[in-house]
C-alpha cells in the first residue's frame, strides 16, 4: 500500500509542477484519500467545503486535518497532521502553520465556498485561487495496476452479497448484513433489488479499502454482457459508444475512489475518449459492469468470481 | 414542514437583502425544497447531487437525479455541476430565477470547479449559504422534531439486534452489518456514518497518539474481533426524512459489568440527570456547560476536541456546541430556546479503570426539556 500511496502523491504533485499551483487544498475525501492514503471516519453525503487536506509542492508534504494518528499512512508523519476544531480563528492558526502555504502564490481548491474564498485571501495574502477539480480528476483517470486490483477485490467482496440472495429470500437487509460478513459496510450507491415474476436483479456497490466495486445481475442467472460493455475499449469515443448503447438510459463513468470523470451518456462526454488504464462503470440501462479500459476486449472487474 | 421551512428560509433570504440562494449542499436542498438525497458515499453524492435555486419570493426550482420524492418546488431535469457540460444549462437556470441583471446578491454554499471556470455568477456578490441557513435550521418545528424523535426510536430499536450480536469473537463489520439489516427491515435506508464499534483502551495513552493528549474517538477505521471483557463505545446514526438520530452507549463484551465500570455509569446517570435539569428556556450553553461540571466533581466530563453537547437536525452534528473550543464567553452569551435540540453526551473517564459513555437527545421545551428516545436501558449496565 505505501508503494501505491507514494505513487499517487508523486503523481498528484507532478501535475501541481505542470499547472504551476503551489498548494492544493482538498475538500472532498477521496480526493484527500488519493493524495494522501490517510484513513478517516466515513460519514454519507455531501458535506461543506472545508480545509481537510493540504499538499505543499515546495515541500513535497501531504497535510491532513486529524487529531490523532490512527489511519495515517507509513508515508506520513505525525507533523504532517492538524487537529479538528470548532473556532475558525484556530484553524486559520493551523493552517498557517503549515510550511509554504502562506507565500503560495497560486492555490488550486477541489471545490470553493465564499467563506473559503475570504479565509484564503487572509491566509495567502495575494494568492490566486483556482479551479483544481479538474487536475485531480486528470490523475485519477488513468489507474496504476494496484488501483485496478483493488477495485477487482472490491468487486469480489459486493458478489458475497450478492451470492447471500436467492429467489425467495432477496432483501436489501440481506444485502447489507451479508457485506458486513465480508467486512464491508460502506455503500457507494444504495442497493438495488427489484423482483417482478420470481426474478429478482440486483445492483450492489461499495467501497473497500478506498476503492469502489459493485456487481448487478439476476439472481440464479448468468448475465451475458451487454454490447456496450465490449465497445469499452481504448479509442472508443462517444458516437461509438453511444451506436453500441442503443437507446437512452446509458451512463458510462469513471470508478475508482468512489464516483469519477468521464461522465458519459446521451447528452454528456461528447468529446471525451475512452484509453488504456481507464476503470469505468457501464450501465446499460439493464444491468452495470466494472471494466477496465485495454487495447483489446475490456477486462471486466466485476465478472462473477468462480465458485 | 416543507412550507414551514421554504417560509423561514425566504422570509431570511429577504431579511438578508439576497436576490436568493443556490444550494447544492444535500441538508440545504432538504431544508429548501423537502427532497431528501440519497446516504451514500460522498463521490456519489456529489456528481448525482440535487440543486436548489430559491427565489426570494416566488417558487423554488429542483434540478434532481432519479426520484424527487414528496417536494414542493418546481421540478426540472437533472443537471451535473460536476462537468463543465453543465455549467450553461445551471447558468441559464439561475437566470431565470435569481436574475441576470447587475446587482444581484446571491448565497450559495458550494461553487465546483464548472461553475468557477464558466464564472456562472458573473458579477453577482456572492455569500455563504450556510449563514443564511444555519440561524433558521436552529428553532426545530414540531415536525422536524417528530422527525428526529422517530429516527431515534428506529436506531434503537436496531441497535439491541447489534448489542445482542457483539459476543467474544465477533468482528465490528459483522455487527455494523446487524444494526444496517435491522434498520432496513424497518424500512430506513439513510445510513449517515460508518456505525462506530470502537474498543476502548482502559489508559488516556493506551490508544492511538491524539494532538491533546485525550483518547481518539471516534477513528472509524479499525475492524476489531471482540473480545470477553472489551469495553466498547458505540455510536452510529439514520436518517428520517433527513433528520438525523445520535446513537450512543457503552457495552462490555462477553460478561457483565464488574463494580468499577458499573460505578463509572452510576456517576453518568448523575451527570444526566443534572443535565436535563439545567437544560431549559434562557439558560445559556455556559450554564449546561458548568452544570455538567459540577455533577462530575469538578473536572470536564467530554473529551478535548467534542462537547458535552451538540445540536441535531439535518446534520448530525449542529449548533448549539456545548463545551467546544468557541470557548466559555461564546457559551455564556448563548441562550436556550425552545425548539432547539441537544445530544448530551457526558463522559465518565477512570484513567487506567474504565469509561462510560452514552447519549441522550432532548429538545428545549416551553419549561424544560424533554427527551426523545424509546428508552431502551442501558443494559449491560441497568438491572
Amino acid at each position: 500500500m505505501t508503494t501505491l500511496i507514494t505513487a499517487r502523491r508523486d503523481r498528484v504533485l507532478a501535475a501541481m509542477a505542470d499547472r504551476d499551483i503551489d498548494v492544493l487544498v482538498l475538500g472532498r475525501q477521496d480526493d484527500a484519500n488519493y493524495a494522501t492514503g490517510m484513513h478517516r471516519l466515513w460519514t454519507a453525503g455531501t458535506r461543506p467545503f472545508g480545509a481537510g487536506c493540504v499538499v505543499v509542492r515546495s515541500t513535497g508534504r501531504t497535510h491532513v486535518l486529524s487529531g490523532w494518528d490512527a489511519g495515517l499512512p507509513e508515508t506520513m508523519t505525525w507533523d504532517d497532521l492538524y487537529p479538528s476544531t470548532w473556532n475558525p480563528r484556530v484553524m486559520s492558526g493551523y493552517l498557517s502553520a503549515i510550511p509554504g502555504l502562506t507565500d503560495a502564490r497560486r492555490i488550486g481548491v477541489d471545490e470553493v465556498s465564499p467563506s473559503f474564498e475570504r479565509a484564503a485571501a487572509r491566509l495567502a495574502a495575494g494568492a490566486e485561487i483556482v479551479p483544481a477539480d479538474d487536475l485531480m480528476a486528470s490523475v485519477r483517470r488513468h489507474k496504476l495496476p494496484a488501483e485496478i486490483e483493488l477495485i477487482r477485490a472490491a468487486c469480489a467482496t459486493a458478489w458475497r452479497a450478492a451470492q447471500a440472495l436467492s429467489a425467495d429470500g432477496a432483501s436489501d437487509a440481506t444485502v447489507v448484513a451479508a457485506l458486513g460478513q465480508a467486512g464491508a459496510t460502506i455503500p457507494s450507491s444504495a442497493p438495488i433489488l427489484h423482483t417482478d415474476g420470481g426474478v429478482t436483479t440486483f445492483d450492489i456497490g461499495i467501497i473497500l479499502n478506498g476503492y469502489e466495486g459493485g456487481c448487478s445481475g439476476t439472481v440464479g442467472e448468468t448475465t451475458e454482457l451487454p454490447a456496450l460493455v465490449d465497445a469499452c475499449r481504448a479509442g472508443a469515443d462517444h458516437r461509438s459508444l453511444a451506436h453500441a448503447a442503443g437507446e437512452t438510459g446509458w451512463l458510462i463513468r469513471g470508478l475508482g475512489m468512489g464516483f469519477e470523470r468521464p461522465v458519459i451518456d446521451s447528452a454528456h462526454g461528447k468529446n471525451e475518449t475512452l484509453s488504456e488504464g481507464m476503470v469505468v462503470s457501464v450501465s446499460d440501462g439493464r444491468t452495470r459492469n466494472i471494466v477496465a479500459v485495454t487495447d483489446a476486449a475490456p477486462d471486466v472487474l466485476s465478472a462473477r468470481p468462480k465458485d | 414542514m416543507r412550507a414551514d421551512r421554504l417560509a423561514r428560509l425566504q422570509a431570511q433570504l429577504v431579511a438578508d437583502d439576497l436576490s436568493g440562494a443556490v444550494l447544492l449542499h444535500g441538508p440545504h436542498v432538504t431544508y429548501a425544497t423537502g427532497h431528501v438525497p440519497e446516504a451514500v458515499d460522498a463521490s456519489h453524492a456529489t456528481f448525482k447531487r440535487a440543486v436548489a435555486i430559491v427565489p426570494a419570493e416566488g417558487t423554488p426550482r429542483l434540478h434532481v437525479h432519479g426520484d424527487a420524492g414528496e417536494v414542493d418546488c418546481e421540478i426540472a431535469g437533472p443537471l451535473w455541476p460536476e462537468l463543465d457540460d453543465d455549467a450553461d444549462a445551471l447558468q441559464t437556470s439561475i437566470g431565470e430565477l435569481l436574475g441576470a441583471g447587475r446587482g444581484r446578491r446571491i448565497a450559495v454554499d458550494s461553487v465546483t470547479g464548472a461553475m468557477a471556470r464558466a464564472r456562472i455568477f458573473g458579477d453577482a456578490t456572492l455569500s455563504d449559504a450556510s449563514r443564511v441557513l444555519g440561524p433558521i435550521r436552529l428553532h426545530k418545528t414540531d415536525d422536524e422534531i417528530a422527525c428526529i424523535e422517530r429516527s431515534q426510536f428506529e436506531t434503537e430499536a436496531a441497535m439491541e439486534d447489534a448489542r445482542n450480536a457483539c459476543r467474544p469473537g465477533a468482528t465490528r463489520s459483522e455487527i455494523a452489518g446487524v444494526f444496517l439489516a435491522g434498520m432496513r427491515k424497518q424500512g430506513a435506508t439513510h445510513n449517515e456514518i460508518d456505525p462506530i464499534f470502537q474498543v476502548m483502551p482502559r489508559h488516556r495513552n493506551g490508544g492511538p497518539r491524539t494532538a491533546n493528549g485525550d483518547v481518539a474517538f471516534p477513528t472509524g477505521i479499525e475492524n476489531s474481533t471482540f473480545a470477553t471483557g472489551d469495553l466498547v463505545w458505540v455510536d452510529a446514526g439514520h436518517a428520517f426524512e433527513g433528520y438525523a438520530s445520535d446513537y450512543g452507549r457503552t457495552w462490555i463484551v462477553g460478561r457483565e459489568p464488574n463494580d468499577q465500570e458499573r460505578s463509572c455509569f452510576d456517576r453518568w446517570s448523575t451527570i444526566m440527570e443534572a443535565l436535563t435539569d439545567v437544560v431549559q428556556p434562557g439558560a445559556t450553553l455556559g450554564d449546561v456547560g458548568r452544570a455538567a461540571v459540577a455533577a462530575n466533581n469538578g473536572k470536564r466530563p467530554w473529551l478535548a476536541h467534542f462537547y458535552v453537547a451538540h445540536g441535531v437536525g439535518l446534520e448530525s452534528a449542529e449548533m448549539p456546541m456545548v463545551g467546544s473550543d468557541l470557548g466559555e464567553e461564546f457559551d455564556s452569551g448563548y441562550e436556550l430556546a425552545p425548539g432547539m435540540i441537544l445530544v448530551l453526551e457526558p463522559i465518565v473517564w477512570d484513567e487506567g479503570i474504565a469509561s462510560f459513555r452514552a447519549e441522550e437527545i432532548v429538545t428545549v421545551t416551553d419549561d424544560g426539556c424533554r427527551v426523545l428516545s424509546s428508552h431502551p436501558g442501558y443494559a449491560p449496565f441497568d438491572r
